[in-house]
């Protein structure tokens, strides 16, 4: 079976489960006990005009109806919806569409499109900085194995994974820019200096607590490595440190990818708590308030991106321990589990 | 002759043994080291930033004024404002939170306004007239009044704007407050184009007709949601609606980043000359509460509403900060609505009872700084509070006295008696409900009544709340929609407020006599006759028992010292409209670092 073919099987897969996820959560949205359209209207709101605002979000359709509505024209050709395309993101002939915000009444594509790549920049900066802090230090440790720097770095990194990422924000707050001055306490920022500057801190919040877990990972595979064979071959044969250490690395690096891949996914929906706390409009952010103010349209476009990010981010690991490990390459894509 | 005892044969386990012993001694030190690891990353977590905080405890001083107190406003500068929470629009005709009204008030501006003790005063009207039968009112229109578009708003911009608002395909969940204007339920239908209740006299005139007398049509109209707003509107909602009125400030080109900022710069053809001072004034939303803290410290905002509790009390004990503060009105009335339709609540007795029980006291304990104990349905701040009234009294002789007239004698001695099921008690995990159900819950033990809390998200509760025959007893209250009293006794207690779902009667109290006092004093134009009827409905309200009142919620504000001309508000929150700043500079108090040039926004 070649490449192409396991990939074409992987993203379809990926597309069944993206479809059974929708649907469980546009059921669980429906099962849940609460009135969206009260949510809109306010709590104070009477009688009739929650009523109105009901029918002029057609909530007060049957649930199969609303559920057919929204398949129809969750992916369409265009041209082809009764709804219109006002609320459409288009990508050629293929029209996305997952209707209108109840709380905004912004189209949820618009939505997404606003905080999805503000996610993306945080998840990537986030995952770099885990990535690169943890394996360092991963690999410093095991290097320096038994001995005190092994457990500090040992120590350090239970530390940082211990402390709730709220706390740990709020000491970066405190420190940087409360005390010191030197970033932002929060926000976006308006150019694009300011969006580097406002990232940081959030980052390195979500940064240091990942990179504690890349730090006991890449620390106890590079144990493991540099106990082989043939590490003990290559030191006998006279190679030093640095280049013991790079062979070992090559075979630590196909966790360290996957974790990255995993990690990549789960921060592709948001750290809400993070977002929360610097106001970083990302799409945890969002799907909290969707959560809390019963918002069916945004809640359905953040599953749908989550876990769309899940899907592919997985495929990508797939992909990309397959490039990494020759064994897998010789073996065949059959080597790789569906 | 030696010793020639033999050797005892070899042990074949005591290496294994050895062995054995060896990897416990290793497990053990590993796990000891772990252990102790762990507990020394306990405590840095836990003293580190405590440590930090700590070295920053107590209040920065205020940032002080140019000038003195009595210097005279002066024009300029950006005022600062953020808030925890999020707007939803800017849309006059689509209001459904509690934040924007502070927003419209600088964006819109309307015939009517409230003056500075709450009373209805003429504003965008030079003046206006009501008929003797008080169903007609004519409000004569200034000239020259201009929106922020810079046309002129005429006699047909107030009937675009009110028809815009009410119209059924505007979302606006108060259109049924103005039912009361003539053609309102045609038009509402869709039924009719135009609201033939209000009628265009000429360019300055404009006269809105009522099915009947309505005594608080006044504060109902000065309220934001019929405010004019520009041609460019159109004359029906449409969601794309840039925020464009007659107000002091407009919005400044790209000002809305939803749910993050909103900014607004002065109208220069704003109708008081010299007004506003600010050249503008900035929202921030979605701020925390120790981000605004250290903001309000550095010079980032210049007011600071939301505060914690520790914040909050040692703003007031500060002397430096105390002077700088104040309290907004109590606009709002918080309770437990006790469900007339569901036992054991269907009994006036029990009702009673409970009402008699609680020691509304130890609900400010809840939450001292905002919480303040109330035993009657009209709040403090709002006009046609009566402090005279005797209200709900705690009297625990009474509630046992009563229990016993129901049917369910308690002795608390013994703890013997009461009623004989457990009621379930609703809540939500938003603001202070979860922990006054507490407090309730005890109250209401002293007379044998046994509550069992069940705890849902605040959507769930919303829908529970105001089904029919669903709760029994659960918190509830009403916020100020306008002020008048009726705005309470109507929609807590009126049985028109009686729905299957969405009921806004949660207790689902339904009596003739009190429906026929409330309308009765809306229906009165004398004011000495309205204030009479009132005081008769709420003694009546207070008499049946559908609601145990417990606390009122005020909020409180302080400001830097040079922001100028703050004065609370009795209708508006954060009512900023014609403050000034009297600040040596715009610049931001340094951090430590930040002369070495930092990263750092103003």
């Amino acid at each position: 079976m070649t490449m192409a073919r396991t990939l074409a099987r992987r993203v379809a897969h990926g597309l069944v489960v993206l479809f059974a996820t929708v649907t469980l959560a546009f059921v669980l949205d429906e099962v849940v006990p609460s009135d969206p359209a009260r949510m809109v209207a306010g709590a104070q709101a009477r009688a009739e005009d929650v009523e109105k605002v009901r029918r002029e979000l057609g909530l007060d359709r049957p649930v199969g109806v609303r559920y057919a509505r929204f398949l129809r024209r969750l992916v369409h050709v265009a041209g082809t919806s009764a709804e219109g395309h006002a609320t459409c993101a288009a990508a050629g002939p293929l029209h996305l569409d997952l209707g209108k915000s109840y709380q905004k009444r912004l189209p949820v594509v618009t939505i997404l499109a606003e905080r999805v790549p503000r996610t993306l920049s945080l998840a990537f900066v986030a995952v770099l900085l885990q990535a690169l802090l943890g394996t360092s230090l991963g690999v410093f440790a095991a290097k320096h194995r038994g001995k005190k720097r092994d457990r500090g770095t040992v120590g350090a990194s239970l530390v940082a994974t211990s402390a709730p990422t709220f706390m740990t924000g709020l000491l970066l707050q405190l420190v940087f820019a409360k005390v010191l001055g030197v970033l932002p306490l929060d926000g976006f920022g308006a150019s694009f200096g300011d969006h580097v500057a406002s990232i940081v801190l959030p980052a390195l919040t979500l940064g240091l607590y990942g990179a504690a877990l890349y730090t006991r990972l890449a620390r106890d595979e590079m144990v493991t490595e540099l106990g082989r064979d043939y590490v003990r071959t290559a030191r006998a044969k006279g190679a030093g440190p640095a280049r013991v250490v790079a062979h070992a690395f090559r075979n630590v690096l196909v966790p360290l990818v996957t974790l990255v891949g995993l990690d990549l996914g789960a921060l592709v929906s948001g750290a809400a708590v993070t977002e929360t706390l610097f106001r970083w409009p990302g799409l945890g952010q969002l799907a909290v308030e969707a959560l809390l103010d019963r918002d069916g349209p945004v809640l359905m476009g953040t599953v749908l991106v989550t876990c769309a990010g899940v899907v592919f981010s997985s495929i990508f690991v797939d992909l990309a321990v397959h490039w990494l490990d020759p064994r897998a390459r010789a073996e065949g894509p059959s080597r790789t589990r569906d | 002759m030696g010793s020639s005892r033999a050797a005892p044969p070899p042990d074949p386990l005591r290496g294994e043994r050895s062995r054995r012993a060896t990897r416990a001694r290793t497990f053990l030190g590993r796990l000891s080291s772990m252990l102790a690891f762990a507990s020394a990353s306990l405590l840095a977590t836990i003293f580190v930033p405590a440590s930090l905080e700590g070295c920053h405890a107590g209040l920065d001083a205020p940032i002080p004024a140019a000038s003195a107190d009595d210097a005279p406003p002066r024009h300029g500068g950006t005022l600062r404002l953020s808030s925890f929470g999020a707007i939803r629009g800017l849309d006059p005709a689509n209001i459904a939170d509690g934040l924007v009204s502070t927003i419209h008030q600088l964006l819109f501006a309307g015939l009517l306004d409230f003056d500075e003790r709450g009373e209805v005063v003429p504003r965008l009207a030079e003046r206006f007239e009501v008929s003797p039968d008080g169903r007609s009112y004519r409000f004569f229109i200034k000239q020259n009044v201009l929106f922020h578009d810079g046309t002129e708003l005429h006699a047909d911009d107030v009937k675009r704007s009110i028809e815009r608002a009410l119209h059924p395909t505007a979302p606006n969940p108060y259109a049924s407050f103005f039912a009361g204007i003539r053609g309102y339920d045609t038009f509402s239908k869709g039924k009719s184009d135009e609201l033939s209740g209000v009628v265009v006299e000429g360019s300055y005139v404009v006269r809105i007709d009522l099915v009947e007398p309505d005594s608080t049509f006044l504060s109902l109209f000065a309220m934001q949601v019929l405010r004019p707003v520009c041609k460019s509107a159109g004359r029906r909602y449409d969601d794309g609606f840039v925020a464009c009125g007659a107000g002091p400030f407009k919005l400044k080109p790209g000002g809305y980043v939803r749910g993050a900022e909103v900014a607004l710069v002065r109208h220069d053809g704003y109708y008081e000359p010299g007004k506003p001072y600010l050249d503008g004034i900035v929202f921030t939303f979605g701020v925390n509460m120790s981000a605004a803290r250290y903001k309000f410290s550095n010079g980032e905002l210049d007011t600071l509403r939301d505060l914690t509790a520790g914040d909050l009390a040692a703003f007031q004990r500060d002397p430096r900060w105390a002077p700088l503060g104040a309290y907004d009105r109590e606009r709002q009335i918080m309770g437990e609505a006790l469900n007339t339709e569901i036992a054991p609540f269907d009994d006036v007795e029990v009702r009673r009872a409970v009402v008699a029980a609680i020691d509304r006291t130890h609900y400010e304990l809840v939450k001292p700084s905002t919480l303040r104990a109330a035993n009657q349905p009209i709040p403090p701040g709002t006009p046609g509070y009566d402090a005279s009234v005797k209200g709900q009294e705690h009297d625990l002789a009474k509630a046992l006295e009563h229990m016993k007239r129901a049917g369910y004698p308690y002795d608390p001695a013994t703890n013997t008696g009461g009623y004989p099921h457990v009621i379930p008690y609703y809540t939500y995990r938003q603001g202070v409900s979860e922990y006054t159900a507490q407090v309730f819950q005890q109250e209401v033990a002293k007379i044998g009544l046994r509550l069992e809390l069940r705890l849902v998200s605040y959507p769930t509760y919303l829908a529970q709340i105001g089904r029919r025959k669903k709760v029994p007893v659960g918190p509830w209250g009403w916020s100020e929609d306008y002020p008048d009293a009726l705005d309470f006794l109507e929609s807590l207690f009126h049985s028109k407020g009686i729905a299957e779902d969405d009921a806004n009667n949660v207790s689902f109290y339904s009596s003739a006599e009190y429906d026929r006092l409330v309308d009765d004093a809306k229906r009165a134009i004398d004011p000495g006759r309205k204030k009479e009827l009132v005081a008769r409905a709420v003694a009546k309200v207070l008499d049946d028992a559908p609601f145990a009142f417990a606390y009122s919620v005020r909020f409180y504000e302080v400001h830097q010292p040079y922001v100028r001309g703050v004065r609370p508000h009795p209708v508006w929150a954060r009512n900023v409209s014609f403050v000034w700043l009297d600040r040596k500079d715009e610049g931001r108090k340094a951090g430590l670092l930040a002369p070495m040039g930092g990263l750092a926004r103003r």
